[in-house]
């Protein structure tokens, strides 16, 4: 895998939300409504939406060693992964890669939520209702599938949310030198943290958002093994088969569009 | 900051105590991991609660709010006891050699010379040294002589045992001296520690007291003056470093020359007389240069009006006849002494403590002028929820106000880097700079003096005020900046820096400490990115830095008597007998290192571990006092607060007590909302992050009172009950106190009525009662009880 990916240092991360907040100004996304906090601790919202591609995550505090309590917190968006399972379902081939990265092009997309749906890292997401954009003109169109595209819409040399990283828990480069670096910081801080692991090497064919992980990858809700493995490709090609059938009876609905793909995956079994 | 946010990378030891570093100043962990990762730097954190600091930390240490120096005198004791000191520095740059009065006492938490109907330590006039016949105080350097400072200090903290610093702070003794252990490495002329402090130090009956006891202890390590050293302030806003050096404050003119007091400076000469004297050859004492600042900051203000007949004007200038630090002006508000008041940037019935009496306060007021980017808490005061609208008489006026990237100017970061900034965008609207309105405002006000005359026109009619540039319309910050920097009056040449300042009215400067950061070219607007010859990441040429674009103040410290680096792998100075090499030597460039003593705004020139003079009003060392709401009982003296700090006879039935209020309440702020929330809480993105005012509990105490994550609760005490939405955390803990376990309720203060995202604000609840030296209010600890809402 060559191309340019995102390191993501958990030891190094310290919940300013920068990332979150530069990502909704780049891309003129509005704030979402939310009362006293989403998620435990601070997190807010609770997870990623449709308009929210970035988002950092505040575990609950562990105190199993009282005299070292450790509280992770981590920054979490589209891992874009090589094998990427939104990619191989999406029945309009809306989803593609661009400069390596798994954007969503929302011309195309039908908000069938096929993508939606084959997520384990629950990332894209579709919008309910049109909203306007915040410090733009324009609206955000509802029925769509949004997520993290790295900047591909709207360039920039390094993405805002790395680039406004106070910590460098957040940092932008070649993945294959954000690889060395991730696996010598996990070498320095094994003695502290013994399960200490760097996550997206292998799942889905290897991710480019990479993470330093304090623990194993469980803990944070982060799936490895076959549980990690991208859909099989003859299966995706069936499910959008069936889907190509069934769609004619959802009159354009989207909300049909998402029966008639949950109906698609299930009679491919 | 002594030193400044890149120069934590050269630490070895981070110690972060009252502070939320990670929370409020995000960008210094940059270094701080940066120190960890590439040093192997050890970061302690000790706070009440586990912060996300501490999250980030090698050590953390819990405790109880307002205990802080039994904490550090505790440190102090293991060091002093295990003699884990630099001795060499210690002799030679402290004046732990000094021998002091021998009647001066220490006995049951008073030192000697209190008046305790005054609640106040007088003349101090046994807080002295031994003199010999020229004046200058007899030393020990032996350390032996039982009335040295260094012996008088071990045994004032001989009673901070780590035994006592576990009953008193809750902090376990094994956490404790692990953290004495860290701290003390660095009494090794090669290893250095760096403190990084904030509001949970100052904000506090013993705030002064707290900072002193953080340079004591830098003092006794060698750490001060040294690359990854001093004491380093974090600064609340991005410019309340230059506010505070222009004299935002009601003790001083700019550049920390004292305020005028009727009493002590009636005139001219007197207050010359004040400026500090020695007789020590070995002392710079810089101070001695104040009368030349003072004069040249007269003829900046008066100019031509100024002359040596008339002693520059000095009469002019307004002298206090009482401090009026905030709590006192608010109460003065109340009383009606006030008609009107400007608000500025401030936002007092979210900032100020005992905020419900703030508002009363100000419907007080015939007339008040708010000068903000939109409706802020306090411009609103007379619609918040509770009042009634028709009964309030006062007029407000909201000046619409161009935000930070609407104007140019310079700002001061914490490591006192003046750094000049462009507009980015014009203002909206009709909205003004503030450097526009309030030039605006006293040109029309002195039409309105030549109109109308006045009781004292002069000062104002002849006032130097000409901040225009020809041909345009607006006032020029460029304008400002120069007279700040200083020029010659007769042929307006710009000084090259504060040693050509004259006391004769051949020069104006607005503010010496500032000068030699406009000599010509806007040295401010430098962004040169290449380091010094010492490479320790100063980079000089990158904006310009208080004093004389010194890096490292007290860097006469960083070298021994023979001028070698105390560690050559981070020298700072370096002297190679005939000239200074690196920094910007402190105290001019002629004197070599065995000459002159170091610490050259102090007029002995050494560091003072005991707190010599008229300097301090609550003792030359420190001791440890309850807060003033407190829910134990003070195991070391019979004293309850601090003893020097006011009282004022019109709060005192407002304070609490543990049988009323059971628990520990204390304020702070997340990175989300910035100070009382005026600029945040209208913004979406951050709304979203930080929505409602919460606060946060321990397990423990959410169980005992029946509150869930989430739910809405009520925090009470007498002077307010507030609502807010519980946060119930692990890391929040209750502390053991006197072998009784405390509780703690943490509240951001962020919040109001006002804005897009309301909520009640924290400091409804905050006490009238402050700093003894300061007044500085006690936000940090205080007593207050909490239920679930109905």
């Amino acid at each position: 895998m060559s191309g340019k990916a995102f390191l993501v240092d958990t030891t190094k991360c310290s919940g300013c939300r920068a990332c979150q907040v530069s990502c909704k100004q780049w891309n003129n996304l509005p704030g979402e409504k939310t009362t006293f906090f989403g998620g435990p601790e601070y997190t807010n919202p609770a997870e990623l939406s449709a308009i929210t591609f970035n988002h950092v995550k505040f575990f609950p505090v562990d105190r199993s060693n009282p005299e070292k309590p450790v509280w992770t917190i981590m920054h979490k968006k589209c891992y874009h992964c090589e094998e990427a399972n939104c990619m191989r379902v999406c029945p309009q081939h809306a989803i593609s890669r661009v400069e390596g990265w798994v954007v969503i092009d929302q011309s195309l997309c039908i908000g069938c939520g096929a993508c939606v749906n084959e997520c384990v890292y629950n990332v894209p997401h579709i919008l309910d209702e049109d909203v306007k954009r915040y410090g733009a003109e324009g609206i955000i169109k509802k029925d769509k599938s949004y997520k993290c595209h790295a900047c591909m819409e709207n360039p920039r040399e390094v993405p805002l949310c790395a680039r406004h990283c106070p910590t460098g828990a957040l940092t932008y480069g070649e993945r294959a030198a954000l690889v060395k670096r991730g696996l010598a910081r996990v070498k320095e801080i094994s003695a502290e943290y013994p399960h200490a692991n760097l996550y997206g090497l292998e799942e889905f064919g290897g991710l480019r958002t990479l993470t330093v992980l304090k623990d194993r990858p469980e803990k944070y809700g982060l799936p490895v093994g076959e549980k990690a493995k991208a859909i099989d490709l003859a299966k995706a090609e069936a499910i959008r088969d069936t889907y190509a059938f069934l769609s004619i009876f959802t009159f354009g609905l989207p909300s049909l569009k998402r029966v008639a793909y949950r109906i698609s995956k299930s009679m491919v079994g | 900051m002594t030193n400044h946010w890149i120069d934590i990378k050269n630490s070895d030891v981070i110690f972060i105590i009252g502070s939320n570093a990670a929370e409020n100043h995000p960008a210094s962990f940059r270094w701080i991991l940066d120190a960890m990762q590439n040093r192997g730097a050890k970061l302690i954190v000790v706070d009440p609660r586990f912060t996300k600091s501490a999250s980030m930390a090698s050590l953390y240490a819990p405790l109880r709010p307002g205990t802080d120096l039994a904490f550090l005198g505790g440190i102090m004791n293991y060091a002093l006891q295990k003699d884990l000191i630099q001795k060499e520095y210690v002799v030679e740059y402290t004046n732990a050699a000094y021998l002091v009065n021998p009647a001066f006492k220490f006995n049951d938490g008073l030192f000697s010379g209190y008046d305790a109907g005054k609640r106040s330590y007088g003349d101090r006039a046994t807080w002295t040294y031994q003199v010999d016949d020229k004046k200058v105080p007899r030393q020990d350097k032996s350390l032996k002589d039982p009335q040295c400072v260094y012996q008088l200090m071990k045994k004032h903290y001989s009673r901070y045992t780590p035994e006592m610093v576990e009953r008193v702070t809750g902090c376990p003794k094994e956490t404790f001296l692990k953290v004495a252990e860290i701290y003390t490495s660095t009494h090794k002329p090669n290893r250095v520690a760096t403190i990084m402090y904030a509001m949970g130090i100052t904000q506090h009956t013993v705030g002064t007291q707290n900072v002193r006891a953080l340079a004591m202890l830098q003092l006794l390590m060698g750490n001060m003056g040294v690359a990854g050293g001093g004491i380093n302030a974090l600064r609340g806003e991005s410019n309340v470093q230059g506010s505070t050096d222009h004299a935002l404050l009601f003790h001083i003119l700019p550049g920390y020359l004292p305020a005028p007091d009727v009493k002590s400076h009636p005139t001219f000469e007197a207050y010359n007389n004040t400026a500090p004297k020695t007789e020590d050859p070995m002392s710079i004492n810089w101070w001695s240069h104040r009368p030349k600042y003072l004069v040249s900051q007269l003829k900046a203000f008066y100019g031509d009006a100024a002359t040596k007949e008339n002693n520059f004007c000095y009469d002019w200038l307004p002298k206090k006849s009482k401090g009026v630090p905030f709590i006192v002006l608010f109460e003065d508000m109340l009383k009606g002494v006030m008609k009107g008041a400007f608000f500025m940037g401030t936002n007092p019935i979210v900032g100020g403590p005992n905020a419900n009496r703030n508002a009363l306060a100000m419907e007080k007021l015939d007339w008040l002028v708010a000068a903000d980017l939109w409706e802020t808490d306090s411009s609103i005061f007379w619609k918040r929820p509770g009042a009634n609208p028709t009964q309030i008489k006062t007029e407000v006026f909201l000046l619409p106000a161009a935000a930070s990237m609407e104007k140019e100017g310079s700002v001061s970061n914490s490591g006192r880097w003046a750094q000049w900034r462009y507009k980015a965008v014009n203002p909206p609207g009709v909205a003004k700079t503030d450097l526009d309105i309030m030039d605006l405002l006293f040109r029309e006000l002195r039409e309105l003096y030549k109109k109308e005359g006045g009781k004292f026109p002069d000062p104002i009619l002849k006032a130097n005020w000409n901040y225009i540039e020809h041909g345009e319309h607006e006032a020029s910050p460029h304008l400002v900046a120069k007279e700040i920097n200083g020029y010659t009056w007769a042929d307006k040449k710009q000084v090259k820096n504060f040693v050509d300042l004259k006391d004769d009215g051949s020069t104006a400067c607005g503010n010496w400490l500032y000068s030699g950061s406009y000599p010509g070219k806007n040295l401010m607007a430098r962004r040169g990115t290449k380091d010094a010859s010492n490479k320790i990441g100063m980079f000089p040429e990158w904006s310009w830095c208080w004093p004389l674009n010194r890096r490292i103040i007290y860097n006469r410290a960083a070298v021994n008597r023979k001028g070698e680096p105390w560690d050559d792998t981070r020298w700072v100075v370096k002297w190679t007998g005939s000239k200074w090499k690196g920094d910007i030597v402190d105290g001019g460039p002629t004197a070599g290192p065995e000459a002159k003593n170091p610490f050259i705004m102090n007029n002995e020139g050494v560091g003072r571990l005991f707190g010599a003079g008229k300097v301090l009003t609550d003792g030359p060392f420190t001791e440890h006092y309850e807060p003033m709401e407190s829910p134990t009982t003070n195991l070391f003296n019979s004293q309850k607060v601090n003893p020097a700090s006011a009282i004022l006879n019109e709060v005192a039935g407002q304070f609490g007590n543990a049988g009323q209020y059971p628990y520990i309440a204390t304020s702070y702020r997340v990175v989300e909302h910035w100070q009382a929330g005026a600029m945040t809480r209208n913004l979406p993105w951050l709304n979203e992050l930080v929505p409602d005012m919460f606060c946060e509990i321990s397990t423990s105490l959410a169980a005992a009172k029946g509150i869930k994550n989430g739910d809405r609760v009520r925090i009470y005490n007498a002077r307010g009950n507030i609502r807010a939405y519980a946060l119930v955390t692990e890391r929040m803990q209750p502390l053991m106190v006197n072998g009784k376990p405390v509780e703690m309720i943490g509240m951001i203060w962020h919040f109001g009525p006002g804005c897009a995202a309301t909520g009640d604000a924290c400091n409804q609840l905050t006490p009238s009662i402050g700093d003894a030296n300061t007044m500085i209010p006690e936000f940090k600890a205080f007593l207050a009880d909490i239920r679930k809402e109905a």
